[in-house]
């Protein structure tokens, strides 16, 4: 064992890329890193969310809780979280949460004084720090006829109810609550690889032929209107879900089609709740995951490090 | 704002009775001479008011008056406030009012020697509902007896002198009444219910008057007199003439005024009994629907008030008569002044607080029983928990309190006869099963009032029945003409009353007439007669046209195909007595192997009309095994779900409210038509069908956790606590105590405040307290502390001004009296609490799942929210469960709501064909599925969220609408290590509210012992409970001799500053006078006790102790 190197290289290749949503291959690598990655991206990027909900005045018909419950979930604008201090290992408020460098400070003032119903949205929110603000979901192109119907719905007031708040949003981790999630949904696809039996192919009518290809659920195969040949169109829409191969052993063809998943080759989704771009959210991951392989390098020497890595422990110190 | 109405929602919160003044005229007049009548108004006393009905300030008001009084935008009413509850009638089933029904009874034969154990009974049942049953017993040698109860004593007299007492007849009449049903030329013939020996009976019944030498209708009245004269009240001095008059009056076939009436309708009686003597008719089914109908709350409190109002007359009877009696001068019977003056001393206010008693506490208190089988449980508290659960209060019919002690099941049996009445899904399991019905979703009662609401008019409803029955052919039955019987003639119950006879040749086309009549809206015939037409048979009911108008009777609607389509209105209600002879054709394909040989004339309007309104509301029904069904109805009940929307105006004691709750993707059309979403019970939950990690085990499931974090499933509990100061103290120092705040205690300012009342929004602890009294005549403070296990909020603060209107001044210096505190509960899911799908699937949360590691998606990316186990499936076959995970899956998918009503492949649609005959339900959800790039079968390929690795099996995921049941860990958690003990045995005390233990009794010992646990067992029995070190004196034996003895304190020893020496404890035998040999022995303290208990009774239990090894 000792002098065998596991070093491997990865690659990215970003394919698309936008605000709140990023898809990119991940080569050279196995499923524990990429699943890794997908379990930091969504559990342990460090966003800020609303932590502490104190309420001044509150006549809606929804109940204080509730109202603070509602305020968490908004995903508040997260670049600089990462530079942030958790509350609990903040030194500048001794763990009280309420400082700059640990907390953001919102206030929310809204009482409805017309007969038409008031939406309090998060666009009512106003934050100490203009870093620190909930996100616009106003894609102004596709959205231009409602003006005012911007922000996430917090409450709606009927005439004379009133909400006043003063709330507290701290950094904060998925791990400890969904809140603090960055990711809506981060998944990752083994790469398939297919292989269509060419010869057991042309012996099929065309009729079985587009029986076969309409077999799966997706458009993953086709028929070439000049040749007649059935073509692989979209190898990544293919789902894993057998259903090709089992049409193709019901029509008595088995082997007409064989197709693997690449063991080191990985697609990856990634959609964003606006709190941290796309992008920023693989990179923070990067770093996390990092951060947390520099706690176990740095626990190397250790008896414990020894008890509780064992051979990775070893194997980190071989490099 | 002081408005003088009383709402129902003031009285809710001041926990008093919604109710009005009842007034009513008594009306005075001398017999002699033409006196005028006069009307003197007298108050009974305040009258509970029914929600909605028509004394209510809630009635007819529309969803924004009602908003306005603070009410339920769809508040429908129907039940009383009686104390801030709200409670309804439990209705209960009765026998069928009018209808004389064979029976045969083994307790009959006990009634005298001589008895058999058949009778026909009738239960008559007079304009205002008040009912006198009667019985017609048959004895051994061919008589029969007349049986009613007085005063709870059954009387039996001769069929004879009643029959003779009633008109003016001669025996010969009486006998070719009795046998008229007889006739030789028909003997073998179907429908024939006579047989040559009812001649022969007849003669006896004729001879027994003979024999008692009545000859004349004077002499039986004579007879019936002067027995009954000890017994009917009030009639002590009237003549015997007078007295039979008004027993024939008041107890013998009351629904009938007419003598002559009467007198046909025992006849026919008679005339059924000996049919089931002869066995040529089948006794009828007490317990199947078809001769039963129900009681409801207007009719019994009619009933109950007129009982109440009757002894309050004979109350005063008494009195004026007394007053006579005694001939003072004060009195002058001729003024009406000091009449009144009399009557006034007999508390009549107290009538309207006995119907307020007997609706609060469900008893009726009354000597005649009122001719009902039971005297408690007419009311149940209406829960508030979900809309289901207090819709239900309104549907249910029970049997009858009587029947759940019976060890025999057939009562409980589902007969074919309830058949669209009442739901055979919804019954609870277990001890009411069976007793406890609901009413299916189309299934009503029929009352006073018609569709218009406008009361109806019996009488006149009744003479034109009998107008169109003579019109296609009846014979009326005066004057008397027709003597003969069934097969040739059937004859006419128009409400328990023979009308006439219908030669059976006419009886088919009439009923048609009848039915057409029905349903046309020009004619006088109600849209709800019951047409119960028995057909000749060999041996079955006995035959006749029986025809109901009256009230409390279960009537449903059908489609009358028989009448020309052309005609718009062919719906047409039905009661349970008609259709059991009813061809009606249920739109499920089949005609019941019915061949064509008896052409339905009616249809079911939908196959789901057998169903009652929750039952209606379980998607794909009719693909799950019966049970489930019955189990989802039960778990409906007990879901928290959006529970009200005036929830801010309520003062209940325990309310469920959930957050979040959503529409199901996969409904009913049950659920669009009863608004359901005003209050839906449960959310969407994606379910993945799979073992994971070993914690979806045995009906357990694992939740997301960040699911959880989003608001699955949140929820709370309101619960309010009334303190009522008025009623805490004795009236005496009524105001005495008040809310306020101790200026001095500064500790409980955080909590309380200046009012003594807890602020709006504040925290409250265990243990912390929540409000402060004052008394103001001993100066002492009080503080009411939060009991319980968990954090509460104050939710809401109301103090009742009302209630001390009078004491204006009291008003100013805020001296409140009541004040209802509401708290609120937060009760987020966690481990231990319990769920349900809508297909009696319920499972307890073991785990909430990191979402992290949760298997996912790779397609979309997307995480159970919830993790059920397959082995759920198997053996309990929930298939619409799949079913709806699939639609819903399909119908997310297509951004519609998916519609599962069940049978809806046998119900034809408007245009005439069957919907998607071909295909099955999979077949459409797999295509839609597949056109969205899904499975077709509902299945995907998942990953482990650990490993990042495919899970090597085909996962069915989708979204199944689940519900959050009430039963919370919270609520029931039970650990204790140390805490309170029995005083007298020193054990720990039970029950969880106090912090006691869980018994650890015998069989659990058996368990220890078996397993050879003694150690465990000496801990749990002995150490952990009354472990106990005695002192035993071995000279005598005995434990209860031994004491301390306090050694005298010396003040001479005494050196200032130095502590006194501890005394050596020092135990002596007061029976041997001396503290040698004594010695200490562990022991359980119970053993002390039985020795301290044996001692009380003279016995001595003497110890022997020796060494462990000498033993």
């Amino acid at each position: 064992m000792e002098g065998m190197s596991y070093q491997r290289f990865p690659k990215v290749k970003i394919r698309e890329l936008k605000d709140d949503y990023a898809k990119f291959e991940l080569r050279d690598t196995d499923a524990s890193v990429a699943n890794a990655l997908r379990r930091v991206m969504i559990a342990e990027v460090p966003t800020v969310a609303i932590d502490l909900v104190e309420i001044e005045v509150n006549s809606s018909v929804l109940n204080d809780e509730f109202i603070a419950h509602r305020l968490g979930l908004i995903p508040l604008t997260s670049e600089n979280a990462m530079s942030m201090r958790f509350s609990r290992d903040c030194d500048a408020c001794d763990g009280d949460g309420q400082c700059e460098y640990c907390s953001v400070e919102f206030h929310l003032n809204a009482k409805c004084r017309t007969d038409q119903t008031l939406d309090v949205t998060s666009k009512d929110l106003i934050s100490a720090d203009h870093r620190v603000t909930p996100v616009d979901f106003g894609d102004p192109a596709a959205y231009d006829s409602g003006d005012q119907q911007r922000g996430i719905i917090i409450v709606k007031l009927r005439r004379g109810q009133e909400l006043r708040l003063r709330a507290i949003a701290r950094k904060g981790i998925g791990k400890d609550h969904a809140k603090w999630s960055p990711a809506a949904t981060v998944t990752f696809m083994y790469e398939p690889e297919i292989h269509i039996n060419d010869e057991m192919m042309e012996n099929l009518t065309l009729e079985e032929k587009k029986a076969w290809v309409e077999s799966s659920p997706t458009k993953v195969f086709d028929i070439d209107p000049n040749t007649g040949q059935v073509v692989v169109v979209d190898r990544e829409a293919y789902t894993y879900d057998d259903e090709v191969l089992k049409k193709a052993e019901a029509m008595g063809k088995p082997g007409l089609v064989e197709i693997y998943a690449k063991e080191d080759s990985f697609i990856f989704t990634v959609e964003s709740t606006g709190a941290i771009k796309a992008s920023q959210l693989v990179l923070n991951a990067i770093e996390v995951l990092k951060q947390k392989l520099d706690a176990v390098r740095l626990s190397e020497d250790t008896v414990e490090a020894d008890d509780q890595f064992g051979e990775l422990g070893a194997h980190m110190r071989g490099g | 704002m002081i408005h003088d109405m009383l709402l129902p929602f003031e009285c809710r919160q001041a926990k008093i009775s919604y109710s009005g003044k009842l007034m009513a005229d008594v009306e005075f007049q001398y017999l002699d001479a033409n006196s005028p009548v006069v009307r003197e108004r007298f108050n009974f006393g305040q009258f509970p008011i029914m929600l909605k009905s028509k004394r209510c300030h809630l009635q007819d008001a529309g969803p924004q008056k009602l908003k306005s009084f603070k009410e339920e935008a769809a508040e429908m009413g129907g039940y009383f406030i009686l104390n801030g509850l709200e409670r309804v009638f439990r209705s209960v089933i009765l026998p069928k009012q009018n209808y004389p029904m064979s029976m045969v009874r083994n307790s009959f034969r006990d009634r005298r020697e001589g008895y058999t154990d058949k009778a026909v009974v009738i239960r008559c049942v007079r304009k205002d509902q008040s009912s006198v049953s009667v019985k017609l017993y048959y004895l051994r040698n061919g008589s029969a007896r007349l049986g009613f109860w007085i005063q709870g004593k059954e009387y039996l007299l001769p069929v004879g002198i009643v029959l003779k007492a009633l008109v003016d007849t001669n025996d010969h009449e009486i006998y070719e009444n009795l046998t008229s049903c007889y006739g030789e030329k028909y003997v073998k013939e179907k429908g024939a219910v006579g047989s040559q020996l009812v001649g022969e009976r007849a003669k006896i019944i004729l001879d027994e008057v003979r024999d008692l030498s009545l000859f004349t209708r004077f002499q039986c009245l004579q007879h019936i007199g002067e027995h009954f004269q000890p017994v009917m009240d009030g009639l002590r001095k009237e003549s015997y003439h007078v007295v039979a008059e008004a027993v024939l009056r008041d107890y013998i076939c009351v629904h009938l005024d007419d003598n002559y009436d009467k007198f046909n309708l025992l006849i026919f009686m008679v005339q059924k009994l000996f049919s089931l003597i002869d066995q040529t008719s089948v006794p009828d089914n007490p317990d199947s629907l078809q001769n039963q109908e129900i009681l409801l709350t207007g009719h019994l409190i009619t009933v109950y008030l007129k009982e109440k109002l009757e002894d309050w007359l004979q109350k005063a009877k008494k009195l004026i008569q007394d007053e006579i009696d005694k001939e003072s001068k004060t009195f002058d019977f001729f003024s009406l002044a000091h009449i009144k003056k009399v009557m006034e001393k007999i508390p009549s206010k107290q009538i309207g607080a006995s119907v307020e008693t007997m609706l609060k506490t469900g008893r009726l208190v009354t000597q005649t029983g009122l001719d009902l089988q039971q005297r408690a449980g007419y009311t149940v508290q209406a829960e508030r928990l979900n809309y289901l659960r207090f819709l239900s209060f309104f549907r249910a019919v029970h049997r009858g309190a009587s029947f759940a002690g019976l060890r025999t099941t057939s009562v409980r049996k589902l007969l074919p006869e309830s058949w669209g009445f009442l739901c055979p899904v919804h019954t609870p399991d277990g001890e009411p099963c069976g007793l406890l019905n609901h009413m299916t979703s189309n299934c009503r009662v029929t009352s006073y009032y018609d569709s218009q609401g406008k009361i109806r008019d019996f009488s006149k409803i009744r003479m034109s029945i009998l107008s169109v029955l003579i019109g296609v052919g009846m014979m009326p039955s005066l004057p008397k003409l027709v003597k003969s019987g069934p097969p040739a003639v059937l004859s006419v119950l128009l409400d328990g009353r023979v009308v006439g006879a219908i030669p059976s040749s006419e009886v088919e086309k009439a009923v048609a007439h009848l039915r057409r009549l029905k349903v046309s809206a020009a004619s006088l015939i109600p849209d709800d007669l019951e047409v119960g037409y028995v057909p000749l048979s060999m041996g079955g009911t006995y035959p006749g046209l029986y025809l109901f108008t009256s009230p409390p009777r279960f009537v449903r609607p059908v489609k009358n195909i028989s009448l020309p389509p052309e005609e718009s209105q062919n719906i047409e209600l039905i009661g349970p007595f008609e259709q059991v002879f009813m061809e009606i054709r249920c739109p499920d394909g089949g005609d019941g192997g019915r061949n064509n040989a008896f052409p339905a004339t009616h249809e079911e309007i939908h196959p789901t009309g057998m169903l009652s309104v929750v039952a209606n509301l379980t998607p794909y029904s009719d693909h799950n095994q019966s049970p489930r069904n019955m189990y989802q109805c039960q778990m409906a009940k007990q879901t928290m779900g959006f529970s009200l929307q005036a929830i801010r105006f309520r003062a209940d004691q325990k309310l469920y409210h959930l957050q979040t709750p959503q529409t199901p993707i996969v409904r009913t059309s049950t659920y669009t038509k009863y608004n359901i979403d005003e209050y839906p019970t449960g959310t969407n939950a994606i379910v993945a069908v799979l073992a994971y990690t070993g914690y979806d085990m045995e009906d357990a499931m694992i939740l997301n956790k960040s699911s959880v974090d989003r608001g699955l499933c949140h929820g709370q509990i309101y619960q309010t606590e009334t303190i009522d100061l008025s009623t805490e103290s004795n009236k005496s120092d009524r105001g005495q105590r008040m809310f306020k705040r101790n200026k001095d205690a500064k500790s409980i300012h955080s909590s309380i405040d200046s009012d003594g009342l807890p602020y709006v929004g504040q925290t409250i602890y265990p243990g912390e307290p929540f409000c402060s009294i004052y008394d103001k005549t001993e100066n002492k403070w009080q503080t009411n502390r939060r009991k319980g296990s968990e954090p509460v909020i104050v939710d809401y603060v109301a103090v009742d001004m009302k209630n001390n209107k009078n004491l204006l001044q009291k008003l100013i210096c805020l001296s409140l009296l009541q004040a209802n505190i509401r708290f609120r509960h937060t009760r987020n899911p966690i481990i231990g609490d319990k769920f349900s799908s809508r297909h009696g699937q319920k499972g307890v949360c073991s785990q909430l799942w990191p979402d992290i590691d949760m298997p996912f998606s790779s397609v979309t990316g997307m995480r159970p929210d919830l993790i059920i186990n397959p082995h759920a499936f198997p053996s309990r076959m929930t298939i619409a469960m799949l079913l709806e995970s699939i639609a819903a899956k399909g119908g997310s998918l297509r951004g519609k709501f998916m519609d599962a009503t069940p049978f809806a492949k046998s119900v034809k649609k408007a245009n005439g064909e069957t919907k998607s005959e071909s295909k099955s339900l999979v077949d459409e959800f797999g295509e839609t599925l597949k056109s969205y790039g899904f499975n077709y079968h509902g299945v995907e390929v998942l990953y482990s969220g650990v490993y990042g690795t495919e899970l090597t099996c085909e996962i069915f995921i989708g979204p199944v609408y689940y519900q959050r049941l009430r039963h919370m860990v919270s609520d029931k958690f039970q650990v204790r290590s140390t805490g309170p003990t029995d005083q007298i045995t020193r054990q720990p005390i039970k029950g969880r509210k106090r912090g006691g233990g869980i018994r650890f009794g015998e069989m659990e010992r058996d368990a220890m012992l078996a397993h050879g646990a003694a150690y465990l067992l000496h801990d749990r029995l002995h150490t952990c409970s009354d472990y106990h070190i005695a002192d035993v004196c071995s000279l005598c034996g005995s434990i209860l001799t031994t004491t301390f003895i306090q050694p005298q304190r010396r003040a001479v020893r005494e050196i200032g500053g130095l502590p006194p020496p501890r005394a050596p404890k020092k135990v002596i035998c007061r029976a041997c006078q001396s503290s040698k040999g004594m010695e200490t022995v562990a022991m359980p303290y119970v053993f002390r006790y039985l020795a301290a208990e044996l001692a009380a009774m003279n016995i001595k239990m003497t110890l022997e102790l020796s060494n462990g090894a000498a033993a």
